[in-house]
């Protein structure tokens, strides 16, 4: 430990530690541009120079390092001016693109000219012309003119990703960073480069030009299309009174969290948004002799429990069987075991998920539900589904998520649905299987509920809802503790589990896996 | 068809690299033999050099964008590389920079149709006390004036 | 004449073959470090004798060598710089061509000294002639013993090779001297850590200039003491002075650090040229900031230059006249560092091109008083904010130009 002084402020710093990282976690915020702490430090833009006394020259925080009794000043006039000149140096061949730049809103030049800048150009010449419009990828655009030299792109595919498809061309202010030939970035993460790129030079053909930065408003969520559970941010439109919005959610973005995805997130999660706004159910649906009826809760639930109470009572409980999935909560596969196999004392609980992918290197399982391990940890018992034998012996069937269709034929579903007397299914989207059951009920995505997921390495990362839930959809862990309600079963037990909070906390009194794992 | 060195030229980059204790380091050697034997280096070069040193072409590309001297267009029989810096200057270089435009028929950046002379302007040779200095692919010419240049040009056959 | 240490026996034919440099006592120096003196004493010498770097940093070599970790479980290496890049500078060029062999004795003493058994002549790509001749010369050291294993007998091993460099200033500088050598783009490096402990390949490196290292066999010979007093107790020995521009007798002058700029102007080059008038001098290359007329009556040494703002860098001095225009002076400056940045660090890459084309409007008769001031003020961003030093050596000549010659540069405004 070393005791260094920024701005007059005594701060703790470790040892070997430079002197950004001190004063990131003295909250003190110093202007960067090619820093970024994936990477080892680079030195060239220049932006995070201040004073240290006793030396000459200004230095760079970001590869200085921390010695006893340092003094560091990051707000002095010397560094002041040095901001200012370098900031002076990238604005005058940055073409003014503002107005049509994506990264306006969040983009660093902005940032750092409002905050350290404001001074009137003095650039007379003629601004360095390049390619404006470079397809460096599926989704990548780059754009040369506005590019600063930060490498940051090209240093993340060739320490991260290990791909090495971007390099610096040519020499001196005609630099510029471009694919070989037509080999473009084609990688699991190349949208990263998106987030990493402190201007607007590089761009998403998904999002460019769809909506402005600071229209949108940001939210905390968990990734769920994989088993790694990387933390994201939701980026959604929250609409305006009265005017109908195009869409709700515009992007994700990667969130920090050390332990599980450090500071990115793969493609095939970051374009998964679009699976949060479409074809989306929003009314309980009733398919009965042809006919569609929009059912409210109220009489669903009373259609439900009639059915489960007739086989319960009349000691047919074998009758009954569940299909769910492992992109269930911790909450919702523990309520299902609880209610479903515990209390009912149903056997016939299967899962049915979507099949396995390729998993890569980096954070992408081949497991594509976000609770596989919550399942493991529950309890659930992944026997394999055998539809015929399912049809055969049932009269109930509950299905969560609409998974089934991924792994059979929809002739092969139908088939054995027509021989099952009442079918219910519990999905957030359209599907071909809404019109093979009798009762259809919307339910929210992860996105839209509060609840916890365990991801492939044990770690369980709680949710709050960030979008609202779609017409009405609810939280399939509230439609199951209304369930318990209705079928007015252990009301001790079940009336205290009031929020997803006192699910985890119980889960953590019954099963040691999770004791713990509600702080 | 792609590009093959010849066998003495694969000898020698063979024997270059051994001199390094990392293979990569041999890069702008080669790239100096690449261009020496197949006059520049095109995409074609680049892949060739790439799979000699098991590194990406986009590597190799990287470097010989960053070096004056590697050429990644065809140049003229004679490269002739005029020296516009300080001393050449104010002897007297621009004078008969334009005295050889004259003469060849082209501007800087530019080679003659028949292939022969490709004309460019350099930063300093390191020959200042010759000054104005210019260097006709890697051969040193100095103290330059009309006479010295006509008779320059004679003797490039 | 004062007794030449590194010219000695430039102009003799052949001198630059070993058995012609063998017949004149060639190697001799070689032979008294490797059999009667160990790597410690070697070091001491040249630490006493003050010799400071003859490339342009005046760093003391002995100094240098001694940052080299011994009990390190790494290769060391030693990288001669022989890139020869700031303009004016050509005195490299002649003691390759003339008396290779006197810097190869001056490697392989240095190589002995600090323990290394691989060394790299990084030379520029323009010298192809020069690469050849020194090859030529490895080849006879290698014949005769002097390289290759078991030197001399003495169990010491050293391979040399020449490497050749593709046109770029920046790789002159040593941490772009090291990139360049690995097979990247020449890219400085971040300091610390310096190359002494992590240079080329990671291991640590000596860097030294070919005229630093040429001085290394007289400092065997004749010790630190002779050397010391050949020139001044600070600064040991003797500078070969380059001088070009418009003088009678541009070329080569090798005298004792402390020589008067006047005398090598007027005497040893003979004065103006053609009855011009002197208007200003660079005096250490390109990176050195101006002389104005009446500031010429210095000692060429490292302090003297210093004091007054300039710098003895690569002893390379430019005279300038009075009928050249100092505005093509500051375009001739102001491009070749444009054209040089290696494009790494904001303040060179987009500064000293940002100045580049200020200078050319105003040579193209469109420059206003403003201009002038800014860039003074662009070049004083670019001092001491850089990754490398080349961001000061463009902004300080050019500073020195617009400061000290402003009047003249206003005058070629329209107005």
């Amino acid at each position: 430990m070393a005791k260094i002084f920024i701005d007059e402020k005594l701060v703790e710093a470790k040892d070997g530690e430079t002197v950004f990282q001190a004063a990131v976690r003295a909250g003190i915020h110093i202007p960067h541009l090619c820093y970024h702490p994936a990477f080892v430090p680079e030195g060239s833009c220049r932006m995070c120079l201040v004073e240290i006394e006793g030396l000459p020259k200004l230095e760079l925080s970001c590869s200085t390092q921390v010695r006893e009794g340092m003094k560091i000043f990051t707000q002095s006039e010397k560094v002041g001016e040095a901001r200012k000149g370098t900031l002076e140096f990238l604005l005058a061949e940055h073409p003014l693109d503002c107005p049509i730049c994506d990264k306006a809103g969040e983009c660093k030049l902005q940032d750092y000219y409002k905050e350290y800048g404001l001074f009137e150009s003095q650039f007379k010449e003629a601004k360095e012309k390049r390619e404006k419009k470079v397809r460096i990828g599926e989704n990548l655009i780059l754009d040369q003119e506005r590019c600063v030299l930060c490498t940051r792109c090209v240093r993340f595919l060739n320490e991260i990703t290990k791909t090495q498809e971007l390099g610096v061309f040519e020499r001196g202010v005609r630099s510029e960073i471009n694919i070989y030939e037509n080999n473009l970035v084609d990688n699991n993460y190349s949208n990263n480069l998106t987030e990493l790129c402190p201007v607007g030079a590089i761009t998403d053909t998904d999002f460019r030009f769809q909506t402005r930065a600071w229209l949108l408003e940001k939210g905390e969520s968990i990734c769920s299309l994989c088993s790694r559970g990387c933390n994201i941010f939701i980026e959604y439109n929250p609409g305006f009174a009265r005017i109908p919005r195009k869409k709700r959610v515009y992007r994700l973005k990667s969130r920090e969290n050390s332990e599980v995805n450090e500071y990115w997130i793969c493609d095939f999660g970051r374009y998964g948004y679009k699976y949060l706004d479409e074809e989306r159910l929003e009314k309980i649906v009733q398919n009965k002799n042809g006919k569609q009826t929009v059912l409210s809760w109220e009489k669903a639930y009373l259609v439900l429990v009639e059915k489960i109470k007739a086989l319960f009572l009349r000691k047919k409980i074998s009758r009954m069987a569940v299909i769910c999935h492992t992109g269930l909560s911790n909450e919702e596969l523990f309520l299902i075991r609880k209610i479903f196999g515990d209390i009912l004392q149903v056997e016939k609980i299967f899962i049915a998920d979507p099949p396995q992918g390729e998993k890569d290197n980096l954070l992408l399982t081949a497991e594509r539900t976000a609770n596989r391990r919550g399942a493991e940890e529950i309890g659930f018992d992944f026997k394999p589904l055998d539809l015929e034998v399912i049809a055969l012996k049932t009269d109930l069937l509950l299905i969560f998520g609409h998974f089934l269709a991924e792994s059979f034929s929809l002739s092969d579903i139908k088939n054995a649905l027509d021989k099952i007397g009442a079918k219910f299914l519990f999905t957030s989207h359209c599907s071909s299987l809404n019109d093979l059951v009798d009762i259809v009920l919307p339910v929210a995505l992860v996105a839209e509920a509060s609840g916890s997921l365990t991801n492939v390495d044990g770690k369980v990362q709680r949710y709050s809802p960030v979008l609202e839930t779609c017409g009405d959809a609810r939280a399939l862990w509230q439609v199951l503790l209304s369930l318990a309600k209705e079928l007015k079963i252990n009301y001790k037990y079940f009336y205290p589990l009031a929020s997803s909070e006192a699910i985890l906390k119980q889960m953590g009194n019954e099963i040691p896996f999770f004791e713990k794992k509600n702080d | 068809m792609s590009p093959e060195y010849s066998p003495q030229t694969k000898k020698k980059i063979e024997e270059i690299i051994s001199r390094y204790p990392k293979k990569e380091a041999a890069l702008l050697p080669i790239l100096h033999l690449t261009q020496q034997e197949f006059g520049f280096i095109s995409a074609e070069e680049e892949k060739l050099i790439s799979n000699l040193l098991g590194i990406k072409p986009i590597k190799v590309r990287e470097v010989l964008t960053f070096y004056t001297m590697l050429k990644r267009k065809p140049v003229g029989k004679y490269h002739i590389q005029v020296c516009s810096n300080l001393t050449c200057s104010m002897l007297g270089a621009e004078k008969l920079m334009g005295y050889l435009k004259m003469k060849l028929g082209i501007s800087p950046g530019e080679t003659t149709s028949d292939n022969k002379f490709t004309l460019s302007t350099v930063e300093c040779l390191g020959a200042c006390e010759q000054a104005p200095s210019m260097m006709v692919n890697f051969d040193y010419y100095g103290n330059l004036d009309r006479e010295k240049i006509d008779d320059i040009l004679e003797k490039l056959k | 004449m004062e007794e030449k240490i590194l010219t000695k026996n430039f102009g003799q034919k052949n001198f630059h073959k070993i058995d012609v440099y063998l017949k004149k006592g060639g190697y001799e120096a070689v032979r008294k470090a490797l059999k009667e003196m160990r790597p410690e004493q070697i070091l001491e010498e040249v630490k006493k004798a003050n010799l400071r770097g003859r490339g342009g940093a005046g760093f003391p070599a002995g100094v240098k060598w001694g940052f080299v970790p011994q009990k390190v479980p790494k290769p060391r290496y030693l990288c001669v710089n022989a890139d020869e890049g700031e303009p004016g500078t050509f005195k490299d060029r002649y003691i390759m061509s003339h008396n290779p062999h006197l810097l190869l004795e001056g490697i392989i003493i240095t190589s002995y000294c600090v323990g290394i058994h691989l060394a790299f002549i990084y030379i520029r790509g323009e010298y192809e002639a020069i690469a050849q001749r020194l090859e030529q010369a490895i080849a006879e050291a290698c014949q005769q013993g002097f390289l290759g294993k078991n030197i001399l007998g003495t169990g010491f091993d050293l391979d040399l090779f020449v490497h050749r460099g593709a046109g770029s200033y920046i790789c002159g500088e040593e941490t772009g001297l090291l990139e360049s050598l690995e097979g990247k783009r020449g890219y400085p490096r971040l300091k610390p850590p310096f190359p002494a402990s992590i240079g080329l390949f990671g291991c640590p490196t000596v860097i030294n200039n070919v005229e630093t290292l040429a001085n290394i066999p007289i400092i065997i010979l004749k010790g630190a003491e002779w050397f010391f007093k050949k020139g001044l107790p600070k600064d040991g020995g003797t500078r070969i002075f380059g001088i070009s521009g418009m003088v009678k007798r541009p070329g080569i002058y090798e005298l004792p650090l402390g020589a008067s700029l006047k005398e090598i102007i007027f005497t040893c080059a003979g004065g103006m040229k053609e009855g011009k008038k002197l208007k200003a001098i660079i005096p250490g290359g390109m990176s050195a900031p101006i002389l104005k007329a009446d500031e010429i009556d210095i000692k060429m040494d490292f302090d003297s230059l210093v004091k007054a703002d300039s710098m003895l860098g690569s002893a390379a001095i430019i005279v300038i006249d009075e009928e050249t225009p100092i505005l093509d002076v500051l375009k001739a400056v102001a491009k070749f560092y444009s054209h040089e940045s290696c494009g790494q660090c904001t303040p060179c890459r987009i500064g000293t091109s940002w100045i580049n084309k200020i200078v050319r409007r105003m040579a193209d008769g469109e420059g206003e008083r403003k201009d002038i001031d800014t860039i003074i003020r662009l070049a004083s961003n670019i001092k001491g904010k850089t990754l490398c030093p080349l961001g000061d050596a463009a902004a300080m000549p050019i500073l020195s130009i617009a400061q000290k010659f402003r009047e003249e540069l206003e005058s070629y405004l329209p107005n």
